[in-house]
């Protein structure tokens, strides 16, 4: 690949999207930022509204107009938002794509599997239309499907889940782009299926050198899969390290939090959860302080006036807390919220030990 | 696997709610039915929790609603109280005895906004089982009580009373349904896929609610999931679907310590963070789950099992004992 | 307002643009910016409604002429200071005639959408609800009345039974049930699906229950923006009516009144004669329209029989 060790593949800088609406200005991602070399996988995990698909759309100019973007996105030393005003063709959908949760969106419901992956070739790569269907068999082939000749011809209702996200990230490969976004794209099919299509996605990386950022709610789905874990909450990075850092030197309250809300499958029966108590924040409040403030074990006076800064921890290991775990300042943050009973942000320390009344109903 | 049979059936008076031989089918073009269920059976005891897990197809959401009789089965029984002076088999009520009976079950449902009717308020939809059950129409008392089981999910009844659904998260109006369900004491509260509609961070206050809800109402649950572990953290015994029909019963712990279906075995290797007690190259089966409309002969999982052999395709496999209490349909468990 | 939920997508979690999410997410606040407005233009059609049914309906106090005081200006005086709208033939006011025109005209309108809507939404909730047979006898009731040439069967109805107030109202009350009706079912069997509906049957209330509880307060919502393009339908219908003589006998509507001024030298001498019902009948039915489809794109009603 052209891209020569050290200079990152992919680079977002400062990323911030806000979208008007009659409520105020939606911050959608409010200042993201990290790289990603050619051959690495990047994790992004977060909830509904933290932003990590508005971030991927940025990334892949898929964005409505009235999107309001700030800040960087450089792929391979050239600019990406500058490419999209310039009306640049044959980038996306070739240099990067995109595969999406719902792999019926991507599809064109009238027309056969074998077209459809035929176009893209003949409109970015100018292939002819046989050489074109010979290259989409060979694609269904890579990506596991079985009987693949015979798949070209057929419509996409006449496959399983499975089999369509295969042909999507077939698509989404035919180009042979150098980064591919997947954005949830096992959240819509059959548990036994997921991992198929994990593992898939991962050896078609490996194999040809992609980069790949892998867009998740679940941590389970990229540990053991991603090199690196970006959290996010709120529009904003919680905490960024490499896999094995994050799960072993864990530093933001949110992502501890995340991990022990989960019923793991070796958990014994009744295991009590923990849960996080409140609800995801509303990204249209202008929030000072740290957004995850209010839902937080280890708030203190300062998380509600102060934003936390994206701090270093350790090698290339960041997390944006005022008293990240493992830490003097957040052991004894969460010791004087035990102490108390409630934490600076009005919440009652019992709602981790029971189900939680939420604090203020409605939106 | 795919099996049936009815040894898996206890015999106790704590058994409050038994299923036999439930059979569900739907016509679909000319002359095809899709066979949803076909001959399921297990029971339920007092205060237990019984967690019925598989993949989309298998038949699980159709059981629930099956239990609820919307709609009536094709065939099979569901008994309350099964053995008693007061057993009742629901499928045989007319509709206005089968209403008298519907309060001792109610359900929750996956979709929590499809669940609350957006033209009304909060304190109405969860006061409607006491309008219609009580003689006090909407007065004090069904005042008190909406408040009481408002308290109990976590909602303030002062705020949120008067609202209408779409003010509401989606964590906010799944507890709204359990406040719903919960109103009218019922006996069994059946939970359709309660929390994959949910966010992560929400889901964990909803499985814990529905213990305090089970502790406090003394509540016994029939929970239904397509993800093995958050059935595992819920349930005392799990029913494994496949197609439907029952691959598997046995206490949660026993199935995930010691599954002696294939397809248990490939649920429990496909979790995002595969059990340590399976062998991670278990998950590896076909992608393509056959059509409910012409299920496979013999053991319906047969297609996709790395252990299927000519026996699979010419004899269903019946339920039997592996262990005590587990109980497995297959000519070749990986627990003899 | 996160009403039109996606469970595909929701589970995953997702950002503003993409899904309506569960969490409380700012979906609802961009679709505002997207044309879920009603606009100004609703608002005037609205008031331009209010004003000609306040002053139809308080005609008879208002100080105005007497409609039918034949000769309270000359024949034919063009509009002025004295008749603002001019006189006709018969030297009546056409202010004054407009004013009592529209009562008429709007009352036909309004009663017959009103019947259409009791029975014809009634028997499409049924139909809705209980599918099966009394949803295949109820369409087929629907189809058959659809198919049959509506000025025709007024025609016929009207040559029997005589050309009162009431039979014109019946007549095309009847004609509104299968249009009104067919989206009363289409609504209902979208919210039946809902699971609200089955959590009420599983708490146990009764058929009836659940279609005036649960399901009218739903199906009500599309079925006012139906009314208010179906009065519109129908004023202009009975003007037709009249265009053929088969108006109201007992009184004068908007289309009687322009059948009387269309006469050639009516038409030629005194075209105000005609002008103002006409004017009149448009812009009501413009703005009947026009608010009836707003209301329709802001309720987002899919299937619209008109």
């Amino acid at each position: 690949m052209a891209v020569t060790d050290g200079s990152p593949l992919l680079s977002v800088s400062d990323l911030r999207v806000g979208f008007a609406t009659e409520r105020g200005l939606v911050r959608a991602v409010d200042g993201v930022s990290f790289d990603l070399a050619a051959g690495r996988t990047l994790g992004i995990v977060g909830e509904s509204g933290s932003g990590k698909s508005v971030t991927a759309k940025t990334i892949m100019n898929l964005l409505p107009s009235y999107a309001r973007v700030e800040g960087s996105v450089t792929f391979d030393g050239r600019d990406v938002r500058a490419l999209a005003s310039s009306g640049a063709r044959h980038f996306w959908g070739v240099e990067m794509t995109m595969v999406f949760q719902d792999p019926m969106t991507s599809l064109n419901p009238v027309k056969k599997v074998g077209e459809q992956i035929a176009e893209s070739l003949r409109v970015h790569l100018k292939r002819s239309r046989k050489e074109a269907r010979d290259e989409a068999g060979d694609l269904l082939e890579q990506v596991g499907i079985p009987e693949p000749r015979k798949r070209l011809t057929q419509y996409p209702h006449e496959l399983s889940g499975g089999l369509r996200q295969r042909v999507v990230i077939a698509m989404a490969l035919a180009c042979s782009p150098r980064l591919l976004i997947a954005d949830e794209p096992t959240t819509a099919l059959d548990v036994t299926v997921q991992k198929h299509i994990l593992d898939l996605l991962d050896g078609l990386r490996e194999e040809r050198g992609m980069a790949m950022i892998l867009i998740t709610h679940d941590l389970g789905v990229v540990r053991g899969r991603a090199d690196d874990i970006m959290v996010m909450y709120a529009g904003r990075t919680m905490e960024q390290a490499d896999t094995d850092t994050l799960f072993s030197e864990m530093r933001h309250p949110y992502t501890e939090a995340l991990l022990e809300t989960i019923p793991r499958i070796d958990m014994p029966s009744h295991s009590r959860l923990v849960p996080i108590p409140g609800r995801p924040p509303d990204v249209i409040e202008v929030s000072t302080g740290c957004p995850f403030a209010p839902r937080c074990r280890s708030c203190t006076d300062v998380c509600l006036t102060e934003r936390p800064t994206l701090d270093e921890q350790g090698h290339g290991h960041v997390c944006a807390c005022h008293g990240p775990v493992g830490t003097d300042v957040g052991a004894m943050a969460r010791s004087a919220n035990e102490a108390s009973g409630v934490t600076p942000a009005g919440l009652d320390m019992a709602a981790f030990g029971s189900a939680g009344v939420e604090a203020g109903d409605g939106s | 696997m795919a099996g049936s049979g009815t040894v898996q059936l206890r015999d106790d008076a704590d058994v409050l709610l038994r299923v036999e031989n439930l059979v569900m089918e739907f016509p679909v073009g000319r002359h095809q039915v899709v066979h949803a269920v076909s001959d399921v059976s297990f029971d339920v005891r007092r205060g237990e929790t019984l967690g019925i897990v598989g993949e989309s197809g298998c038949g699980k959401s159709t059981t629930a609603r099956a239990l609820v009789q919307l709609p009536r089965p094709t065939s099979g029984r569901v008994i309350l109280d099964p053995g008693s002076d007061l057993e009742i088999d629901m499928t045989t009520l007319s509709g206005s005895s089968l209403r008298q009976v519907r309060p001792r079950m109610q359900m929750i449902f996956q979709d929590p906004i499809s669940s609350l009717n957006p033209r009304r308020r909060v304190r109405d939809i969860v006061g409607e089982g006491l309008v219609i059950w009580q003689d006090d129409k909407g007065g004090s008392s069904t005042r008190a009580r909406v408040d009481e089981v408002l308290n109990a999910v976590g909602i303030e009844p002062e705020v949120a009373a008067d609202r209408r659904p779409h003010e509401f998260s989606g964590g906010q109006c799944q507890r709204i349904s359990i406040a719903r369900a919960v109103a009218i004491e019922p006996e069994i509260l059946i939970c359709d896929e309660p929390v994959s509609a949910l966010d992560v961070s929400v889901q964990a206050q909803i499985l814990n609610i529905l213990e305090d809800m089970k502790a406090r109402y003394g509540l016994t649950l029939v929970f239904i999931s397509h993800d093995l572990s958050v059935v595992r953290n819920v349930s005392d015994r799990v029913v494994v679907m496949y197609l439907g029909k029952i691959c598997e019963i046995g206490g949660a712990d026993t199935l995930y310590l010691e599954p002696a279906h294939p397809y248990t075995r490939v649920l429990l290797a496909s979790a995002p963070e595969p059990a340590a007690t399976v062998d991670p190259s278990d998950a590896a089966i076909g992608d393509e789950i056959p059509s409910p409309i012409n299920p496979p002969s013999g053991c319906r999982f047969r297609t996709r099992c790395p252990r299927a052999a000519d026996r699979c395709a010419s004899e269903e496999p019946q339920m039997r004992a592996v262990g005590d209490d587990h109980f497995v349909a297959c000519h070749f468990p990986t627990l003899a | 307002m996160a009403d039109r939920l996606d469970l595909g997508e929701s589970a995953g979690g997702n950002d503003p643009l993409h899904v309506p999410v569960v969490e409380g997410y700012p979906m609802a606040a961009l679709d505002t910016t997207l044309g879920r407005r009603l606009g100004a233009g609703f608002w005037v059609s609205v008031g331009w409604l209010v004003v000609i049914v306040t002053v139809a309906a308080l005609a008879p106090w208002l100080p105005i002429a007497d409609p039918n005081e034949t000769g309270y200006g000359g024949r034919m005086d063009r509009p002025g200071w004295a008749t603002w709208f001019g006189t006709d033939t018969n030297g009546r006011d056409m202010f004054s005639r407009t004013i009592w025109g529209a009562r008429v005209s709007l009352t036909v309108g309004f009663v017959a959408i009103a019947a259409g809507l009791a029975i014809g939404g009634t028997l499409g909730l049924i139909a809705g609800y209980f599918r099966g047979t009394a949803d295949r006898v109820i369409s087929f009731a629907f189809f058959a009345l659809l198919s049959f040439p509506g000025l025709v069967f007024a025609l016929l109805i009207i040559a029997a039974l005589g050309s009162s107030l009431k039979v014109v109202c019946m007549t095309l009350g009847v004609l509104s049930i299968a249009p009104v009706g067919r989206l009363a079912r289409a609504a209902t069997l979208v919210f039946a699906e809902r699971e609200f509906v089955q959590a009420s049957r599983v708490l146990g209330a009764t058929h009836t229950r659940i279609m005036l509880r649960e399901l009218l307060p739903n199906v009500l919502i599309p079925m006012s923006a139906l009314a208010l393009l179906g009065m519109a339908v129908t004023i202009v219908a009975e003007g037709a009516l009249a265009y053929l003589g088969l108006s109201v006998s007992d009184g004068f509507s908007w289309g009687k009144m322009i059948l009387l001024g269309s006469a050639p030298r009516t038409l030629r001498d005194g075209p105000w004669v005609v002008m103002f019902p006409i004017g009149a009948m448009f812009l009501t039915v413009l703005a009947l329209n026009y608010a009836g489809d707003r209301l329709r794109q802001y309720l987002d009603v899919r299937e619209l029989a008109f």
